[in-house]
């Protein structure tokens, strides 16, 4: 039994070796991290803690948390829930029982993470809240979330004016269990029911995802190639219409516009292919937070309101270089 | 019932027989009829769907999902599972986002042609689908086990490379020599998709292999029975391992057909793709216990899953419906299976019995 | 119910069963008489243990019906069987070696406190009760996986008795017994019918199985063909009604032209591949010549299976030498193997021998498929030329190469496994009981073509566990028991008694005593 046992260790091991060494250096392990030298006399620890990296608006919102805090002289702990509200209850035990400072959070569910952030609270741990609400009030220290309806309504009234009011669209919509779905898609909806003209031909959920959207953006090409018009809930799909638009020879006549401002959409807004996206000011958001963390960490207080939001900003071919990694530059 | 089967005439019990083996044949051309319902209801519905345009590119759909199910049907054949494949797609665009984006070679940056990408791409899939086979035969893991392990494995080495973020712009840069990534997303040799020309090559290449060499043979007996074809002196370790090689290699194929049509490498891609390629497997009747199993159901399969995706979106039907319906039909076409052996079965008993009356 | 000569309580009327394109039987009518032990003869294949599936409700009729108390009843289940007071001991033991004795013997029957959960503290004096009856010491709360195989098959008959029914089916329940064993079970038999309780038994020990019953029954190739009162008959009339005919016919007189030694064994040692801490095969040695078949009989659990199973590399042994013409065989796996000339028809052709997902060729082809290789493909002129001679001679009743394997009898399955070994074109031929579950006429047709290969020069060796075949096949027969040779005889040379002297007598002297120990 041993031998084989080690065996398998060593294969194994080689696989994760080998997968890590591919990784061209790779990214920061999302455990926690002291920083050497940060380890100043204001010190303690606030814990970051995100929906996965793997999508780069929560990586940039996690970073510049990071940085904004150690800035500050804090040591940090980065982690991921993976939207998986268990395993943010235990980031949280794991925050509590560390003694943090803070937690920065951007919740895995507005009603499954009530119960988490008041176990916090009552340990002792103030909690800010970033990117998403959660349904209670009084338990987080802050809750600051970009305004997406103002988002939305802000892409469609560039999306509506570049279509000059009239013309055959399609929407593409997010998983439609998500909230952030819905209220990008009324947004969108409030503006653009105003023109009688505009006209939807199509209305998708293409599950935030770049292949779906391409997918079906072919299939819907096949029912009608009069289309002047793609709206999208966020930016992959956006971009996986624009790729389909582009196999089909369409792009040239089609406004597509999407929501995030994530890098890539901007460099394709830079090069004619999009119309414009809302930009969440993730790093704002964020940086927002730890300030005032810090503030109370110091004080007692925010000096804020609980509820804050923070606007989108349109991006669109006329401003686009002067936005970075989800903020201004 | 029994009692009547007693005292049946020969004739009756002839005719019985004869009414069952029909059925039989009923139930064989099972995916082909599901197919061709679904073209019939969608084409009468929409005017848009039955043009040859959009038959083009409905198939190009299917092309990805059938070129993956290929290499699960020979997965399945053995009786075993692949669920790393939906990984692999992602964990092959990956690469081949790192490569098109330049190799630091010792300070210096090489760009590899875009021929050298797609085969270090197709190796990458082949060596994560050799590891689901050496943890299957040498270290003796469950199929499902295993290849459920390198789901996580190869999805998180995807993740490591692209530190999760998405590669854009894999078009290539003319001065560095390494254009032609598109083309096999958006190429359209005489006429049709790259990717369907995939498909059709690659389909051809598994039926000579099923059909005519002594690896298919081998296959079809140890995923029929294990312990016979390995008395038999057929190398089953070698197939089993052979398989996932092969599948593997498909999903990486795959992989690279999405990354070239979206000229960008998400590390995400391919998610929940390896439960597409199973129900296409088994809506083209294989058995998942193995041994059993065919391309062209396979394919048909494909396209059944594909048609049925793309004409719910052209009905406009909403997407938690789409995901309904599409639960159904694969849960209609197994119990389907089910029937048919059953059926057969039946037909065999029936035909023994009215093949002995005959004598007396 | 009382009276010996009340009407049956269980008949299976005019019933037939098919399997694939199998008959296992044409429309048999079997009474079961109460208080009176009804022995059912047939050899392998002639359908008995088919009839008592049906019987048992494990398996449905085809065509015809089962009466219960003179009315047809429907059983479908061996649960909805035992409800009605039908128990069956199975052939192949249906234990969980996993479970316990008592959680075996009640299984799905557990007893139940008054809140629902199993009260063991019941369980386990039942199952002390029926232990003592049987005389048989193991501990109630032992696992059935650690009792060794006799002890297993005595809690299968403890399962059945426990549940106290009408009708008791017994398909070979001492196959794995001692002699002493024996006794007591026909002992606790005798208490079972003067209580009135119906038996039914099948066993390959004719004249144990006379001893016991006071009707005889025999069944042959599916057909019900001689009825009798056990006192009118004797064991050479039940053979005469089993075989159906001249046993000269059946085992074909035969002139052996032996040449050089072909196979050379060793002290060869194989552990059970089941019990790992058990020898299957104990330093056995034995030579076959060219031309020359070699007989190997040895009772249930003697190590025959596991002896070819690592002649034919599918086993690795311990320790031992095998010599292939004098040259070292070591090492090499089946493939190898096969490809230097040394085959093996396993015993189970149902889980070693056929893919029943293939057709007839391509089960006769699969063996030798490499030899048909043309470039990188199956020739297939080749392939359908070598499945076609292979068809012919063999013998195989088929409707082509391209049938369903399932459609064939057991007796055309078996010679489709015994023609894929020959399509290798080997030097040695391994053959595990290639009469089981084979009617009489497919019997012959094996026989002699292993008679016919031997002619050609093959070193043919199998095993068997019929006694008669033993006695009449092989040109030289190795009496194996607990792995250990315990005989070897010239045909001729032996009488049936003697011949069960030796296996039983191998089993005792054989056993070794600390592992009775550890056993009980």
């Amino acid at each position: 039994m041993p031998p084989y046992r080690r065996l398998l260790t060593l294969a194994l091991s080689l696989v994760i070796g080998s997968a890590a060494l591919t990784a061209c250096g790779g990214g920061d392990q999302p455990a926690a991290s002291a920083p050497a030298g940060t380890a100043g006399a204001a010190g303690g620890l606030i814990a970051i803690i995100t929906p996965s990296h793997d999508n780069p608006f929560f990586k940039a919102e996690a970073d510049a948390a990071k940085a904004k805090a150690e800035s500050l002289g804090y040591q940090t702990s980065v982690a991921s829930h993976d939207d998986d509200p268990n395993k943010q209850s235990e980031l949280i035990d794991a925050a509590i029982s560390r003694q943090a400072k803070a937690i920065i959070l951007d919740n895995a569910g507005a009603d499954a993470s009530i119960g988490p952030v008041r176990k916090a609270a009552e340990g002792g741990v103030p909690v800010f809240l970033i990117d998403r609400e959660i349904n209670a009030t009084g338990i987080a220290k802050a809750q600051i979330v970009s305004n997406n309806s103002q988002g939305a309504q802000l892409v469609a009234q560039s999306f509506t004016e570049a279509m000059k009011t009239k013309g055959n669209y399609v929407e593409l919509v997010g998983k439609e269990s998500d909230t952030n779905a819905s209220v990008r898609s009324k947004g969108f909806a409030d503006v653009i029911s105003q023109y009688p003209d505009m006209k939807a031909v199509a209305k998708e959920s293409a599950n935030w995802d770049q292949q779906e959207a391409f997918t079906k953006m072919e299939t819907i090409i096949q029912k009608s190639r009069d289309i002047q018009g793609v709206i999208a809930g966020n930016d992959t799909m956006a971009l996986g219409a624009v790729a389909a638009l582009k196999a089909a020879g369409l792009l040239d006549k089609v406004t597509v516009v999407g929501f995030d401002g994530s890098p890539d959409a901007i460099a394709a807004i830079k090069a004619g292919e999009m119309h414009a996206t809302a930009l969440q000011p993730a790093a704002l958001g964020a940086t927002s937070a730890v300030e005032q963390a810090d503030q109370f960490i110091k004080t007692g207080k925010t000096g804020k309101e609980e509820k804050q939001s923070i606007d989108c900003e349109l991006v669109t071919a006329d401003n686009a270089d002067e936005f970075g990694v989800f903020a201004r530059k | 019932m029994t009692a009547t089967a007693t005292t049946a005439p020969p004739e009756q019990a002839a005719a019985r027989a004869r009414r069952l083996s029909l059925l039989n044949v009923a139930f064989e051309l099972r995916a082909f009829i599901a197919l061709a319902v679904l073209i019939v209801i969608f084409g009468v519905l929409s005017d848009s769907f039955l043009t040859v345009p959009n038959l083009i590119t409905m198939t190009k759909h299917v092309a990805i999902n059938a070129v993956i199910a290929l290499g699960m049907l020979l997965v399945i054949l053995k009786g075993g599972i692949d669920l790393s494949v939906g990984s692999i797609v992602g964990l092959s665009g990956v690469v081949a986002g790192e490569l098109l984006g330049g190799l630091h070679v010792g300070g210096v940056i090489a760009y590899p042609p875009v021929w050298v990408v797609i085969v270090l791409c197709v190796t990458v899939g082949m060596a994560v689908g050799g590891v689901n086979g050496l943890l299957v035969t040498r270290f003796n893991v469950a199929p499902f086990i295993a290849t459920l392990g390198m789901l996580y494995v190869a999805r998180g080495a995807a993740m490591l490379i692209s530190d999760g973020a998405t590669y854009p712009n894999l078009g290539g840069n003319p001065s560095l020599g390494n254009t032609g990534f598109g083309l096999l997303g958006s190429g359209r040799p005489l006429g049709l998709p790259t990717s369907i020309w995939i498909m059709i090559v690659l389909a051809a290449v598994v039926v000579l292999l099923l059909a005519k060499s002594p690896f298919g043979r081998w296959l079809y007996a140890t995923g029929g029975n294990e312990r016979a074809a390995d008395l038999s002196g057929v190398p089953i370790r070698r197939v089993k391992t052979l398989v996932y090689v092969i599948s593997g290699a498909c999903a990486a194929v795959a992989g690279l057909i999405i990354a070239s049509e979206l000229t960008s490498a998400a590390p995400q891609a391919g998610e929940t793709y390896e439960l597409n390629a199973i129900a296409a497997v088994v809506i083209g009747g294989a058995a998942l216990s193995g041994g059993r199993g065919t391309v062209r159901g396979t394919l048909v399969g494909a396209f059944v899953i594909g048609f049925l995706a793309d004409g719910l979106v052209i009905l406009g039907v909403s997407t938690f419906w789409q995901i309904l319906i599409k639960g159904a039909v694969i849960i209609l076409a197994v119990m389907l299976d089910q029937g048919q052996q059953r059926f057969k079965r039946r037909g065999a008993a029936a035909a023994a019995v009215a093949a002995s009356k005959e004598h007396h | 119910m009382t009276a010996p000569t009340a009407g049956p309580v269980l008949r299976a009327c005019e019933v037939t069963k098919v399997y694939g394109g199998t008959h296992a039987l044409k429309g048999v009518d079997f009474p079961v008489t109460p208080g009176r032990v009804t022995a059912l003869f047939g050899e392998n294949g002639a359908g008995k243990s088919t009839l008592m599936k049906i019987l048992a409700g494990i398996e449905q009729p085809t065509t015809g019906h089962v009466e219960l108390d003179g009315r047809p009843v429907r059983l479908q289940s061996s649960r909805h069987a035992a409800d009605q007071g039908i128990a069956i001991i199975h052939q192949e033991l249906s234990l969980c070696p996993n479970l316990s004795v008592q959680d075996n013997l009640f299984l799905a029957r557990e007893v139940r406190t008054g809140f629902g959960a199993v009260d063991r503290k019941a369980q386990r004096r039942a199952t002390q009760a029926v232990l003592d009856r049987l005389e048989e010491h193991a501990d109630p709360d032992g696992l059935v996986g650690d009792l060794r195989l006799g002890q297993q098959q005595v809690v299968e008959i403890a399962r059945a008795l426990l549940q106290e029914a009408r009708v008791l089916i017994m398909d070979e329940p001492t196959s794995a017994l001692t002699a002493p064993e024996v006794e007591v079970l026909f002992r606790v038999i005798r208490e079972l019918t003067a209580a009135g309780v119906a038996v039914v038994y099948i066993s390959h020990h004719l004249d144990e199985a006379l001893d016991i019953a006071d009707d005889v029954v025999v069944l042959r190739d599916g057909l019900l063909v001689a009825t009798a009162r056990a006192g009118e008959v004797d064991i050479r009339w039940i053979v005469e009604q089993m075989v159906g005919r001249d046993q000269d016919t059946l085992f074909p007189d035969r002139e052996p032209v032996l040449g050089e030694e072909a196979l050379t064994v060793r002290d060869l040692t194989v552990a059970d591949p089941a019990v790992p801490d058990r020898l299957a095969v104990d330093g056995l040695s034995l030579t076959v010549r060219a031309g020359e078949i070699v007989g190997v009989y040895g009772l249930m659990g003697a190590g025959r299976t596991e002896l070819l199973e690592a002649l034919a590399g599918r086993l690795r042994p311990v320790s031992g030498r095998v010599l292939l013409a004098g040259t070292p065989l070591d090492g090499p796996g089946i493939r190898e193997r096969i490809e230097r000339g040394v085959v093996l028809v396993p015993e189970d052709r149902q889980r070693d021998g056929l893919v029943q997902t293939m057709s007839v060729g391509q089960n006769l082809s699969l063996a030798a498929l490499g030899t048909f290789v043309r470039g990188l493909f199956v020739s297939q002129p080749r392939e359908h030329a070598a499945v076609a001679r292979a068809i012919t001679d063999v013998t195989v009743k088929t409707s082509g190469a391209t049938a369903a394997i399932g459609s064939l009898s057991g007796g055309n399955q078996q010679k489709v496994v015994i023609g894929k070994a020959l399509l290798t074109g080997p030097r040695v031929l391994l053959l595990d009981e290639p009469s089981r579950g084979v009617d009489v006429g497919a019997k012959a047709d094996i026989f002699e073509l292993m008679a016919a290969q031997a002619r050609h020069g093959l070193a043919v060796l199998f095993t068997t566990s019929d006694a008669e075949e033993a006695l009449h096949i092989p040109d030289r027969l190795l009496v194996l028991a607990r792995g250990a040779l315990v005989g070897e005889f010239r045909r001729g040379e032996l009488t049936r008694e003697e011949l069960m002297r030796v296996s039983d007598g191998g089993i005792q002297a054989g056993f070794p005593a600390g592992h009775q120990d550890g056993a009980g």
